[in-house]
């Protein structure tokens, strides 16, 4: 049954839910077209082969592998914000704890995406499972990833529980008749008794706990596919710590992002304040501090030992990835402090902007990992043939990257218009005081 | 320009008359079989330890700067002397293209100077041409023995050579090449030269790795020589090392192996066990939310999700 | 045990060129010549035709009634030559970039030009020490990353030492090309037609035909050896700078020239290429000390593409400079 607080949150949000207008058909339908024309691609790799896309037998891993990557991190951080948030009981998380969970279980289900396309046998892909060798990092990450969906998938269950039973609740909202099934199915007879809440409120304080536990691992065996092979630039002790770190980092500026984005279409002005712009923003402040030191201590250890390859790599760093490097370890680290620290450059928009630099600084700094070590090698690359020397990416890898991109807005879109994009039940949870803390 | 004279005339008409069968003959073989190919032969003979001769032919051709084998080819062996001819026998070509026959050298005719005369032949077909091949060598023989003195070890080779009338006389003054055969290509160990008793010895290398018993074939050998051709001895020794068996009674448990790590099976384990525990913790309640929910026969207006 | 005739160092002053190339025409026969029927009494061809490789490097079309070399199960490939342990040892003395060992190898395994097993380096360590050319085939590691992490077990070391792929089960995740820090493995990146020449069934130890989207590289050819013969590149080297051997019998050859390994190393300061990374490798390097050929030697009669190759090595450089 709703009380007369989530009736008034509801009433609000249910235009969002009912219908959807012509633009965001028109914006559906656009990134519908580049999901689309990703397929285009996905199909030319497969008929023709990996030669269409830019690796070779050096540079094995390229872009797919830095997508990847990327995704996974973001995921993670949404992990961490809903996650932690929830234990700490904090509660200026309630209007973002939502964008938070879907950033997770989206990015996580296009992350391993990335990985199948850099596989070159598709059609043997369960052998991992009935052949699996429990030695190989990549079986590590195999069991991690998919105890991460089952975790993640749970932890957003338990999450939309209560608003989906709002919902079904909800007699003035227009639905049709499938819509209505599907709520009433999912909620799983959920009616608010003290038994269930006490039930719900336990489940989801366990599984905050796990998904936070399972975040770390599952990123820490990431880094570990990339540090225990030999390779110069990857066999670096930091890598463990610092993807995690660098993977929450990434997650906070997306989490602005489409903090953003959803506080503009759905004029959600009066949830998602300045505030909690600034309390993500101080998170990625603090993060980014801890990025760049551990970037700094990374090739700090490589610069001053000039182990021959480790010379090689920065060398290479220095001269062909120049401004790229500059972007990813410097911009990237410090614009996000200078703004979020400077009182006056603390706004919305600047915070923002922040927050997109951050995201493609990261990405850079995926590709700069994985790249450019393995076009150093021991042995140096002795070839004619320009595309074995340098790593030239394809359209077939920019189409997908772009497919895997709009994939994860259009989720969202569909996302948002299931279920309300701010965390009603628990919102209307909030006596009024601490709502007024909230949303100033 | 220079006048056609009639002296150009006769010359064209006989370069004419002289080309024109060639050209009608090339008509005519285009309806045949091409070309016919070279054959090559070679050929030598061994002396073994116990009196035989070894003959070993090798018919092949040759493909532009290819050697290829010929397989399945009658090669006749003769053996003629100064009066006699004695017919060997006729063995066809193995799958490598090799002959081979091998018979006692007692009774084979010899020419005045005591050398015999091998001849191998193949006969030819329409396209393989004939060949034939000739190797001339004494008799001779290399036994090789083995003792002890002053508790180190000797590998001592005798050398014997055999006058027309079958009389066997020391091989002196030569030098012999000692080797075992291993996996791929027969190593040299050391020489040995023959004093004018025809014995020569050398000393037993200690660091040779034999099988698992300790068992090695020592081979004496003559290659090339004017006189004697080839000439081959072994005998079996038992003073190698033992060479070491991977045996492996057990899988050991590596990073490489099939069979992980114990440590890391066990790690993995107790994590998934305590991940998926917690997990199977959350879903047994929200099984638990379903069942209260069936529980209550109807919807009780009081609850409300407002505390 | 096969006997061919045999040189000895003890008696190279004999080796004149008539007498090697007899010696060579041996060594071709050991190393499996084509053999043509005797058409007068042959066995019943099949009549279904099919490419070989001949000893001295050509491919030629052959009926398929003649193909030697038997190819092993796969689980049969997981197993090893029992009671052996593979070694080579490469001399850079001698190595002058004739590259018969990687032409031989691609012709043996049915790979395109752009896929090699056995490749050719021109390195120099550092300024002042000696410049050399250096052919790398896999080092069948003893401590193999390559093997360790495979998620799929498709890539194993047997009891002999040798490390091969199963590419009917490998995923090609390209795990392995990383792992290794010598740039060993290929990925095939697409369906090469010179696949399709080997119409044998596939085997691991032939590692032919090759397989779309999966990994290969060199294999010691297990499939050679089980039949007395010494791998492609062993047997084409024409400067013998390749030896292969057991090293529990402690014996390598390179064909015409048999060796005590322990000895040789020893004698000759072999060593392993980048021993401190811990990887173990089956493979000697004996340095290239009182080389036969001058290292310019190995820039003649290159293909033009071959020679692009090296163009941007401080050694070229260097010589353009002069």
């Amino acid at each position: 049954m709703l009380n007369e607080r989530e009736e008034t949150l509801l009433k609000e949000f249910a235009p969002q839910i009912e219908h959807t207008n012509f633009v965001q058909a028109i914006w559906m339908f656009f990134l519908a077209a580049i999901v689309a024309f990703g397929f285009y691609a996905l199909y030319v790799q497969i008929a023709y082969g990996h030669i269409v896309t830019g690796m070779r037998d050096n540079v094995v891993w390229g872009i797919y592998i830095v997508n990847f990557i990327f995704f996974m991190g973001v995921s993670y951080a949404g992990a961490l914000i809903s996650g932690t948030l929830h234990l700490f009981r904090a509660e200026w998380r309630k209007p973002i704890n939502r964008i938070a969970e879907f950033i997770t279980i989206i990015a996580l289900l296009i992350g391993p995406c990335y990985i199948l396309l850099c596989i070159g046998r598709l059609d043997r892909l369960y052998y991992l499972v009935i052949f699996g060798r429990i030695q190989s990092p990549i079986t590590w990450d195999v069991i991690a990833i998919s105890t991460d969906i089952f975790g993640c998938v749970i932890f957003l269950y338990l999450a939309l529980l209560r608003d989906i039973a709002a919902i079904r609740d909800f007699k003035d909202i227009r639905l049709p008749k499938w819509r209505r099934k599907l709520y009433t199915w999912l909620a799983l007879g959920y009616i608010g008794t003290p038994e269930q809440r006490e039930r719900l409120h336990k489940a989801t304080d366990i599984m905050a706990a796990m998904v936070i536990a399972i975040a770390v691992i599952v990123y820490s065996v990431l880094a570990w596919i990339f540090s225990v092979t030999l390779q110069p630039g990857w066999h670096s002790t930091i890598f463990g710590p610092y993807f995690v770190i660098a993977a929450v980092f990434s997650g906070t500026g997306v989490m602005i992002v489409v903090m953003w984005l959803f506080r503009k279409l759905y004029h959600l002005e009066k949830y998602i304040t300045r505030q909690h712009f600034v309390n993500v923003g101080v998170l990625m402040l603090i993060l980014a501090a801890l990025f760049g030191y551990f970037t700094f201590s990374d090739y700090l250890t490589k610069w001053y030992g000039s182990e021959r390859n480790d010379e090689m790599l920065i060398n290479l760093l220095f001269d062909e990835y120049y401004w790229l490097f500059i972007l990813s370890n410097y911009v990237g680290v410090l614009l996000p402090m200078i703004v979020v620290g400077i009182k006056k450059l603390r706004t919305i928009n600047n915070i923002t902007i922040a927050a997109v630099v951050v995201i493609l600084a990261l990405w850079v700094n995926r590709y700069l990992i994985v790249v450019p070590t393995l076009e150093s090698p021991y042995l140096p690359i002795q070839d004619s043939r320009p595309d074995w020397l340098f790593y030239n990416s394809t359209w077939v890898e920019w189409a997908l990257t772009a497919a895997g991109v709009a994939f994860f807005a259009l989720a969202f879109t569909i996302g948002s218009k299931f279920i309300p994009i701010i965390n009603v039940s628990e919102l209307a949870d909030s006596s009024p005081v601490e709502e007024e803390e909230i949303l100033t | 320009m220079k006048k056609f004279t009639f002296a150009n005339l006769i010359w064209l008409i006989s370069f004419l008359l002289l080309i024109s069968p060639t050209l009608s003959a090339q008509e005519v073989s285009e309806t045949e079989e091409a070309e016919t190919v070279d054959t090559y032969l070679s050929f030598f003979a061994t002396y073994t330890s116990n009196d035989t001769v070894v003959l070993t032919a090798n018919l092949y051709i040759r493909n532009g700067r290819v050697r290829v084998d010929l397989q399945n080819a009658p090669v006749s062996f003769t053996i003629s002397g100064d009066d006699e001819q004695v017919m060997a026998g006729e063995v066809f070509t193995d799958s490598t293209g090799k002959a081979q026959i091998s018979m006692p050298t007692s009774s084979l005719p010899r020419n005045k100077e005591g050398m015999i005369t091998y001849i191998a032949e193949f006969a030819g077909t329409d396209k393989y041409l004939s060949t034939s091949e000739m190797f001339t060598s004494k008799p001779a023989r290399l036994k090789v023995s083995f003792y002890e003195e002053d508790s180190v070890k000797f590998i001592r080779v005798t050398g014997a050579q055999f006058a027309s009338n079958g009389e066997s006389g020391p091989l002196t003054d030569e030098t012999i090449y000692i080797f075992v055969p291993t996996l791929f290509r027969p190593m040299a160990i050391g020489e040995v030269w023959l004093e004018s008793d025809g014995i020569g010895s050398m000393e037993f290398p200690m660091t040779l790795i034999g099988d698992s018993l300790g068992k090695i074939m020592i081979v004496a050998r003559i290659d090339e020589h004017d006189t004697f051709g080839y000439v081959k001895g072994e005998s079996m020794s038992d003073w190698a090392i033992p060479k070491h068996l991977l045996v492996q009674d057990k899988p050991t448990r590596e990073l490489w192996t099939p069979v992980a790590p114990l440590w890391m099976m066990i790690t993995l384990l107790v994590m998934l066990a305590g991940v998926w525990g917690h997990y199977i913790y959350a879903v047994v309640e929200l099984i638990k939310i379903k069942k209260s929910a069936k529980k209550e026969p109807s919807q009780d207006k009081e609850w409300s999700n407002y505390s | 045990m096969k006997e061919e005739s045999d040189n000895n160092p003890i008696r190279s002053s004999r080796r004149d060129f008539l007498k090697k190339s007899l010696v060579a025409g041996a060594g071709v026969v050991a190393t499996g010549g084509l053999v043509e029927a005797y058409l007068d009494t042959q066995a019943a061809e099949s009549g279904e035709k099919v490419k070989v490789l001949t000893t001295g490097g050509e491919i030629v079309e052959v009926d398929k009634a003649h193909i030697k070399y038997p190819r092993v199960s796969k689980k049969e490939s997981r197993q090893g030559i029992p009671g052996k342990k593979f070694v080579m040892v490469i001399d850079l003395a001698r190595c002058k970039n004739a590259r018969a060992c990687v032409e031989n190898c691609q012709k043996g395994h049915y790979l395109p030009k752009g896929q090699e097993f056995m490749k050719v380096y021109l390195l120099q360590d550092t300024e002042y020490t000696a410049p050399y050319w250096f052919p790398k085939p896999c080092f069948h590691c003893d401590n193999p990353l390559c093997v360790s992490v495979c998620p799929v077990g498709a890539t194993y070391k047997r009891s002999d030492g040798i490390v091969l792929i199963d590419n009917e089960r490998c995923i090609g995740c390209k795990f392995c090309i990383t792992g290794c820090p010598y740039s060993t493995r290929v990925f095939a990146w697409r369906h090469y037609e010179e696949f399709d020449e080997d119409t044998q069934p596939y085997s691991p130890e032939a590692s032919s035909p090759g397989v779309e989207g999966t990994v290969s590289k060199c294999d010691f050819c297990p499939d050679l050896i089980r039949v007395g013969k010494l791998p492609y590149c062993v047997a084409s080297c024409p400067m013998g700078v390749i030896y292969f051997g057991d090293l529990d019998e402690d014996v390598v050859t390179n064909g015409t020239e048999t060796y005590q390994f322990s000895k040789l190393i020893r004698d000759r300061a072999g060593y392993r290429y980048l021993e401190v990374l811990g990887t173990r490798p089956s493979v000697y390097y004996l340095p290239p000390v009182e080389r036969q050929f001058p290292v310019n030697r190995g820039f003649d009669g290159l293909d033009e593409e071959v020679e692009k190759r090296y163009e941007s090595t401080p050694y070229a450089k260097k010589q353009k400079r002069k």
